[in-house]
């Protein structure tokens, strides 16, 4: 089994090694201090020229494609909402057929397609599915703002228990609306799809150059793969957009949001709450207008249930599973 | 007749203001027996985060309903207004719209003899420079107070509300009166300082409405562009990318020409280059990308595609290196580098004199709640070769 450690692949060293060229550039429609746009903007950094995109409807086709202009420098193509597993499947045959005729040069052209937390944790995950069983080299980016933000933030599988959203505005009488615990989309994949080599989760924010690195990592060991980001969204989760970054940060290292990468099986936490610690969640819920309305019995229950991820679960952020064969 | 009333406004954070507003005056035009609507504008949605908005109001004394909608409904934007409200005087530097209509005057539309109403702490002429000059005579209007900026969720219940709509009564009669909006705001058991706010300010506005001389304001720089009609576009909808380009120095970075969005920003990132340790945090962590590498391992800043957000600021690890200041106090978006590079002493008094003797700081959660403090002093530090020089 190959180590996590053991696999070359050209890594940033630091961030003044960090190269410098753009191919998701300045001038698009996002919101202020938007977390979803640095992700593109990372992402295109990491896979540099030979690339091409292809994005699921959401915040980042909306918002990068209005009248004839477009922030993209490498080619990008929209598809629908349910569309970013089979639509990457088609860019990577068809790159494929085209160099096997000989009708393009032989060369590694990355294949990198991103959907919503609703267009890919939710409408499109058969589609994701059945990518990650392909044959070809791509890479899947769900950018996870926690909720519909482009039509003015709906709740999604993925929105944080207790969030308001347009679907789950709090009242008089239910506080709570939104009562499904978040959907846990890179620990299922990972889990169900025991041929895809690399699945990670990661925010463009912290730690700094983690997620270039890891889109690197995916796209060096090659055959479907998939990341999973975590995007602190101003518009939908309400706060002021300078603090996009610590929303991040304190996402992290409350440890409602775990981060690890799976290399062949193998897990690896890229944010160890065991060696590291946590911080309480009531200092990432707090700083968030979308919980205001959240009283200490609330939090205390999202502690609870992210306490248990980390302390009860066989694997922990991964597979919510306890027990299962022990030697006699 | 019809009267038309647009109301320029931050997206998201004015969403709820200027849709109260809106609706308000419809409810009030119609109990003095008039016909009216109200809607957004269509291509404004779905709303980004400071990206400015419309919202219009229609109302007429004789047309029946179905007239006044026949005239003025599912239109993409309108040609004239008879008052054009701004409920953030950072726009008045120009206002971009989502669906790339270029970076337009806020006072477009104002028809002749028509009112621009400006809620703000700044004198006419302070705005005057930065409005762009008419070909014909209109009045500008001020209303005192600050932008009413909030989230999504939430209504800052500040009184902004009730201020415009006298402010409204104070510059057209025409569509609504000041008594019929106290009335209104009185119904239902509602404060009595809500019509007394709308009231006080109906009377501040009355002093404070000024004719503005078809000369006055600036010429417009901005280039509006021609946006081609659906039988221009090719087959399928394909866009020619951004020509790939990466070099260092300012502007030297590939970039959308078409849709810079700079007039989404209320504040700006002021650089005191000499305190920049060059930790790249800035420039990684800019979610548009509006920083320049340069050659000395700086980064300018390209100050027309900055959104304002303040990310920048709040990851740069050195005090007072990178602070946001109010976008209104800035003439033009010139590289702060190059200002640097041709004289560094006179950038930092420069810098200082518009970063000013405080410092305001945001709290988490939007509009609740804005924190100005003394600002503290840093002294210019001496770069390695001038210590070397020595």
């Amino acid at each position: 089994m190959t180590q996590t450690s053991d696999l070359a692949f050209d890594r940033i060293a630091g961030v003044r090694k960090t190269p410098l060229e753009e191919f998701y550039a300045s001038g698009h429609r996002t919101c202020q201090g938007c977390e979803s746009a640095l992700v593109m903007r990372q992402f295109a950094k990491a896979s540099g020229p030979r690339t091409v995109v292809t994005g699921s409807t959401g915040c980042m086709y909306v918002a990068n494609t209005s009248y004839m202009t477009t922030p993209w420098v490498v080619p990008w193509m929209h598809t629908q909402l349910g569309a970013a597993g089979p639509s990457a499947i088609g860019m990577a045959a068809g790159l494929r057929a085209l160099m096997r005729k000989g009708r393009i040069a032989q060369e590694r052209i990355n294949v990198i397609s991103f959907c919503g937390d609703l267009g890919g944790g939710d409408m499109g995950l058969s589609g994701i599915s059945g990518a990650l069983q392909s044959p070809y080299d791509l890479l899947i980016i769900l950018y996870d703002n926690e909720s519909a933000a482009n039509t003015d933030i709906q709740a999604t599988g993925l929105t944080t228990y207790g969030a308001q959203t347009t679907f789950t505005p709090p009242g008089k009488v239910h506080r709570v609306m939104q009562r499904r615990w978040k959907k846990n989309v890179a620990g299922m994949l990972a889990v169900g799809h025991p041929t895809c080599r690399y699945v990670a989760t990661a925010c463009s924010a912290y730690p700094p150059l983690d997620f270039l690195n890891k889109v690197r990592k995916a796209l060096a060991v090659g055959g479907p793969t998939f990341i999973h980001t975590f995007d602190p969204c101003p518009k939908g989760w309400d706060y002021h957009p300078s603090y996009s970054h610590e929303l991040g940060e304190l996402g992290i290292k409350c440890g409602i949001f775990p981060l690890y990468e799976i290399v062949d099986g193998r897990v690896s936490y890229t944010y160890d709450p065991k060696k590291k610690g946590r911080i309480p969640v009531r200092e990432y819920l707090e700083k968030q207008g979308r919980f205001a309305h959240l009283i200490d019995e609330d939090v205390a229950y999202i502690q609870r249930r992210v306490d248990a991820m980390w302390e009860e679960w066989e694997i922990p952020g991964v597979a919510p599973l306890k027990g299962g064969l022990r030697p006699a | 007749m019809i009267k038309r009333v647009e109301i320029n406004y931050r997206g998201i954070y004015q969403k709820t203001l200027a849709r109260r507003i809106g609706s308000d005056l419809v409810l009030i035009a119609s109990r003095l027996g008039k016909v009216a609507f109200s809607n957004g504008r269509y291509s404004d949605a779905p709303e980004r985060d400071g990206i400015p908005c419309k919202y219009f109001v229609f109302v007429s004394p004789d047309l029946p309903e179905e007239e006044l909608e026949a005239e003025c409904g599912a239109k993409l934007d309108i040609d004239v207004a008879d008052v054009s409200i701004v409920l953030d005087d950072t726009m008045v530097k120009g206002v971009e719209p989502w669906a790339w209509h270029g970076v337009r005057p806020i006072n477009e539309k104002v028809s002749a003899d028509g009112c621009l109403l400006v809620v703000t702490r700044r004198e006419p002429t302070q705005l005057l420079a930065f409005i762009a000059a008419k070909p014909h005579p209109y009045r500008l209007a001020t209303l005192e107070g600050d932008a009413s900026l909030s989230g999504l969720w939430v209504f800052k219940d500040d009184l902004t509300h009730e201020r415009v709509l006298g402010a409204v009564a104070a510059v057209d009669p025409g569509i609504v009166t000041i008594d019929a909006v106290a009335d209104y705001l009185a119904d239902e058991g509602r404060e009595p300082r809500r019509a007394e706010a709308a009231r006080t300010a109906h009377a501040a506005t009355v002093q404070r409405i000024r004719p503005v001389a078809p000369d006055a304001g600036i010429s417009w720089t901005y280039a509006i562009p021609e946006l081609p009609a659906w039988d221009a576009f090719g087959e399928g909808v394909a866009v020619p990318g951004v020509e790939r380009r990466s070099e260092l120095g300012p502007g030297g970075q590939a970039r959308n020409a078409g849709f810079p969005r700079g007039t989404t920003k209320t504040e700006r990132p002021v650089v005191r280059f000499d305190l920049c340790t060059r930790c790249t945090l800035c420039w990684l962590e800019c979610p548009d990308g509006c920083f320049d590498p340069t050659a000395d391992e700086y980064y300018d800043v390209a100050y027309a595609y900055c959104t304002g957000c303040g990310k920048c600021a709040a990851v740069c690890p050195v005090k007072e290196c990178i602070v946001m200041v109010d976008e209104l106090r800035f003439e033009d978006t010139a590289s702060p580098w190059a200002a640097y590079r041709r004289d560094p002493a006179a950038y930092l008094a420069w810098a200082e004199g518009k970063k000013g003797p405080e410092r305001r700081s945001y709290a988490h959660i939007t509009g609740t709640g804005v924190e100005v403090r003394p600002a503290p002093a840093v002294r210019a530090r001496r770069t390695r070769k001038e210590v070397a020089t020595r």
